[in-house]
């Protein structure tokens, strides 16, 4: 594992590039509905993950998150991810017929450290949803992701999301994020 | 005057003889004020698992309607249920939603409880107060009765309220039963929590509606992730009990239990992962024999009244009120102990995927619901009142030789009559000994 600090400036410059382009061409990807491209950049060992969080003293701040192994609002491998994409496409698929309009902000974006092709990166997200007439939801959090270089560009292979929300303020989360 | 509030007839709501009900009860505040004392400061209410708060000082932050209530494990090793509101000023002495502690302790003043929401102290009590006070007489509001069944913890606000069991009659701890013979069960950390704009009712309403999940969830259904067979529209059974709890949904017969054995304990090459496991324990003679000759052939949703929902993957979903216009869906998962990792790990993925916000089934639900109770604020739309008639007077009650019964006939509206209807009695009764006197027996014979 090399940790970022230890690659040179020029590398991290570069590195800090790529990753951030990758970034922001998945999410247009998201948010121009063009979901069969995106998933074909999900690793076939993807793990997706959004555990659930709660109010805790700070005491017991450590137990905000519930474990990978506990309920969670995601926890999907690709075939899960695919079958997502596939339920949009089969008709009846209400929350998302009409479509929501989603618009996807990454920020904050740090190269954490590099283990042969898989790039581990953390980073900010603003997810803003509107639908129908007035709905409004307002997803803001943290990720951990995991990008891994290919001959065809970069793979996404762990998408690892931390809400700061607890009790989901939405109907549903029918989109990704 | 709210009209509404001062009914003139004995079914000023809901039309039972026709099934029509006024859906100005999604939508008015008063009506939804005496809902909150009525229903939930009367009722017993689920609020936690006993395996959530396995120790002493361990608390589940829990509601029982608005009105936020602490459950927690005593230095007794009793479930005590405090409402969560200090009697100095009101403040609240708990604000995480579970934990650990040795006290509740004020966060305004100082006002310190004790597990067992006695006040063992506060700041100043020589100096300021000079010992003018009774600290016995200003504790915490403790619920009036707390029982636990089976390891679900209930409570009720009412000391007039009927014991639990009696409250639950055959058909809310058959409901029960049906979960907990499964094995001695443990909540999977992590309840999952959302927050719909709809009024309750119609979430409540939702879970004996099997009308619904061909056209709601027609994509769960194109992906195979339901099936038409599973949801046996030609072969449901309605089982209706005291003071509006029911159980609504698949009745399968010998030859499906053949089947579902097959497929269940000798699998079936190609089957997909989804398919439900929730009559596995069925096969077996102890549980037959637990859940009685009618029961233990119902594959349905049981309802405790008012808003306890007992899924079929190993979940159970409070319908907690936020207010006539929202409502929070709280999913708690639990799986016996007796699991084995990779049986466990299959229970925690189906409870992931299929239900919550993100569910593949839940979420084209939320919508449906809070577009209903839009429906019920239009001045002129809500003077229309809504069809719950699907089915009134078609069906019998069959009365088995053992006590129980039940309706055996396709899908219909029984359950969701039946829940209004007792909505109804609970809000015209003054108190416990109205309802007592004034509240329907289930339907026998012509239904």
């Amino acid at each position: 594992m090399v940790a970022a600090v230890e690659l040179s400036i020029s590398e991290r410059v570069q590195l800090q590039f790529e990753v951030e382009q990758f970034l922001y061409f998945e999410a247009s990807l998201l948010d121009e509905r063009k979901l069969d491209e995106w998933l074909n950049l999900c690793a076939e060992d993807i793990h997706y993950w959004m555990p659930i969080r709660r109010t805790t003293t700070a005491k017991e701040v450590a137990r905000e998150f519930t474990a990978p192994d506990a309920m969670a609002f995601f926890n999907d491998n690709k075939a899960m991810l695919a079958l997502r994409v596939q339920r949009l496409s089969v008709g009846r698929a209400w929350a998302e017929d009409p479509p929501s309009r989603t618009r996807r902000f990454v920020s904050n974006v740090r190269v954490l450290d590099v283990v042969g092709d898989d790039i581990r990166i953390g980073l900010n997200f603003h997810l803003y949803r509107t639908r129908l007439d007035s709905e409004e939801d307002s997803w803001y959090g943290r990720r951990e992701d995991v990008l891994r270089r290919t001959p065809n560009g970069f793979n996404l292979a762990q998408r690892h999301i931390f809400l700061d929300q607890t009790v989901i303020l939405a109907q549903n989360m029918s989109n990704l994020f | 005057m709210n009209t509404a509030l001062q009914p003139s007839t004995s079914m000023p709501w809901f039309d039972v003889n026709k099934g029509i009900l006024d859906r100005r009860i999604f939508a008015d505040p008063a009506i939804y004020k005496l809902e909150l004392e009525r229903i939930f400061a009367r009722g017993w209410n689920f609020v936690a698992h006993e395996s959530q708060i396995p120790a002493t000082g361990d608390f589940f932050m829990s509601f029982i309607g608005e009105d936020q209530v602490i459950v927690v494990r005593d230095r007794k090793g009793d479930v005590q249920v405090l409402i969560n509101s200090c009697p100095h000023r009101g403040n609240t002495v708990c604000r995480a939603e579970q934990g650990h502690t040795n006290s509740f302790f004020c966060s305004y003043h100082g006002w310190n409880f004790d597990l067992d929401g006695r006040l063992v102290g506060m700041p100043g009590e020589e100096a300021f107060y000079r010992k003018d006070i009774d600290k016995a007489a200003w504790g915490l509001t403790r619920a009036a009765q707390v029982t636990s069944y089976r390891g679900f913890v209930f409570a009720t606000l009412d000391a007039a309220a009927p014991p639990l069991e009696e409250y639950l009659g055959w058909v809310g701890r058959l409901g029960l039963d049906m979960m907990a013979s499964k094995g001695e069960l443990e909540v999977v950390d992590g309840v999952v929590k959302n927050r719909l704009k709809c009024n309750w009712k119609l979430a409540v309403d939702n879970l004996y509606d099997w009308y619904h999940v061909g056209v709601s969830h027609g994509s769960a259904m194109r992906l195979g992730l339901l099936t038409t067979e599973g949801n046996a529209p030609d072969s449901q059974m309605v089982i209706l009990g005291e003071y509006g709890h029911g159980i609504g949904g698949p009745g399968i017969s010998e030859a499906q239990f053949a089947d579902m054995e097959s497929r269940l304990v000798h699998g079936k090459a190609g089957e997909p992962q989804w398919y439900d496991r929730t009559g596995i324990n069925r096969l077996s003679a102890e549980v037959r024999a637990e859940l009685g000759p009618v029961g233990y052939r119902s594959l349905g949703h049981p309802s405790i009244f008012p808003n306890l929902w007992i899924a079929l993957t190993n979940q159970i979903c409070l319908r907690i009120p936020r207010g006539p216009f929202e409502t929070e869906l709280w999913w708690f998962t639990m799986v016996p102990k007796s699991l084995t990792a990779e049986q466990r790990r299959e229970a925690v993925f189906v409870a992931t995927h299929y239900f919550g916000p993100a569910g593949l089934l839940e979420q084209d639900d939320g919508e449906n619901w809070s577009h209903s109770t839009r429906g019920a604020q239009g001045s002129v739309s809500q003077r229309r009142p809504v069809n719950y008639a699907m089915g009134i007077g078609q069906d019998r009650v069959y009365e088995d030789s053992s006590g129980q019964s039940a309706i055996e006939t396709v899908v219909n509206e029984h359950g969701q009559r039946w829940t209004y209807q007792a909505w109804q009695e609970w809000m015209l009764a003054e108190d416990w000994d109205a309802l007592k006197k004034n509240h329907s027996q289930p339907p026998r014979g012509s239904v």
